[in-house]
């Protein structure tokens, strides 16, 4: 089983404010983890530890918390509030320790 | 005329402004959030829950699928939807809102349709104009100074380059985007797809056809 071979539009096409940062309409990460904290949300998602939508609604949650105080200026970037979202998500699964 | 040509440093002409794209952080932060990630990450790998190849496919293909994957569906949409088919060639920014592909910032789309009369290419002769939200960003080749002179002097020879032979009696027409007009090729349905899908349609069609230099194969 090696899964899906093209994106899932489920994903790719999310609405704002969790749609997915992009440049010349293609993806954007700045660093590293940002790619790997992106791949392991989608390969969890299609491999069903849970569904796609448990996950976009952790990320609306995470994103409006960061916006709070100022929506011009969120406390912290797209994909720190994506690893946000996922550690949530992981421990009300209970996928992972502690 | 637009500025736009002359400065030479961003001429994939952007996308949207994104708040989120701010990458104000600090090394140390960026430390500490790779660390967050690798635990995370090991245990997840440890458990058998994801799995090292997965993880470099998923982010290889969502990186280099999303762009023409848009432009591909537009295109085979219009090949199921007459009616869709005649707004997008009225109207193409409108047509192609409706599938929910915008993000242009003034630029205003056209969609020009192969026929067995018509081949159409698409160039930017000045730089590297390109209509981003249904393509993507345009591979190195649209951005060479060979391509970007030669197919406006020649275009039969560069488009046998690409493998594309057009006969004698069919008329080619070159389209020079600019940064206010962005051009799409609308390729013709390849015979024998009668039975296909939309959703197969889409598949058949690769990102230099919509530019014209290559034609949709049948499966």
């Amino acid at each position: 089983m090696t899964g899906e071979r093209e994106a899932a539009p489920l994903i790719a096409e999310m609405p704002a404010p969790a749609a997915l940062p992009r440049k010349s309409g293609e993806m954007v990460f700045h660093d590293e983890w940002e790619r790997r904290a992106f791949a392991m949300a989608v390969s969890l998602a299609e491999q069903g530890a849970f569904e796609w939508s448990e996950f976009q609604q952790k990320l609306i949650a995470a994103i409006s918390d960061a916006e709070r105080d100022d929506p011009q200026q969120p406390s912290r970037g797209y994909y720190e509030s994506w690893l946000v979202a996922l550690e949530a998500l992981l421990q009300e699964k209970e996928l992972l320790p502690g | 005329m637009s500025n736009d040509h002359d400065n030479d440093h961003d001429h994939d002409h952007g996308g949207p402004p994104n708040p989120y794209h701010a990458a104000s952080r600090s090394d140390d932060e960026n430390r500490a959030l790779e660390e967050r990630v690798g635990r995370i990450e090991s245990l997840l790998l440890e458990k058998g829950l994801v799995r090292q190849d997965a993880l470099d496919r998923i982010a290889d293909i969502y990186e280099n699928d999303l762009g023409p994957m848009n432009g591909a569906k537009v295109v085979a949409r219009a090949w199921v939807d007459a009616a869709f088919k005649q707004r997008l060639l009225e109207d193409a920014s409108a047509a192609i809102g409706e599938l929910g592909y915008g993000g242009l910032q003034g630029e205003h789309m056209v969609v020009v349709e192969n026929t067995p009369e018509v081949h159409n290419v698409v160039v930017c002769t000045l730089c590297s104009c390109y209509p981003w939200p249904v393509l993507g960003l345009p591979p190195a080749w649209y951005k060479s100074p060979a391509y970007r002179s030669r197919v406006v002097i020649d275009p039969r020879s560069v488009l046998e380059e690409f493998g594309t032979a057009v006969d004698d009696d069919v008329e080619v027409r070159v389209w020079d985007s600019s940064a206010e007009i962005r051009y799409l090729v609308l390729p013709e349905r390849p015979t024998g797809t009668e039975t296909l899908t939309e959703d197969q349609l889409a598949e058949l069609v690769e990102r230099d056809a919509m530019i014209g230099v290559t034609r949709v194969a049948a499966p």
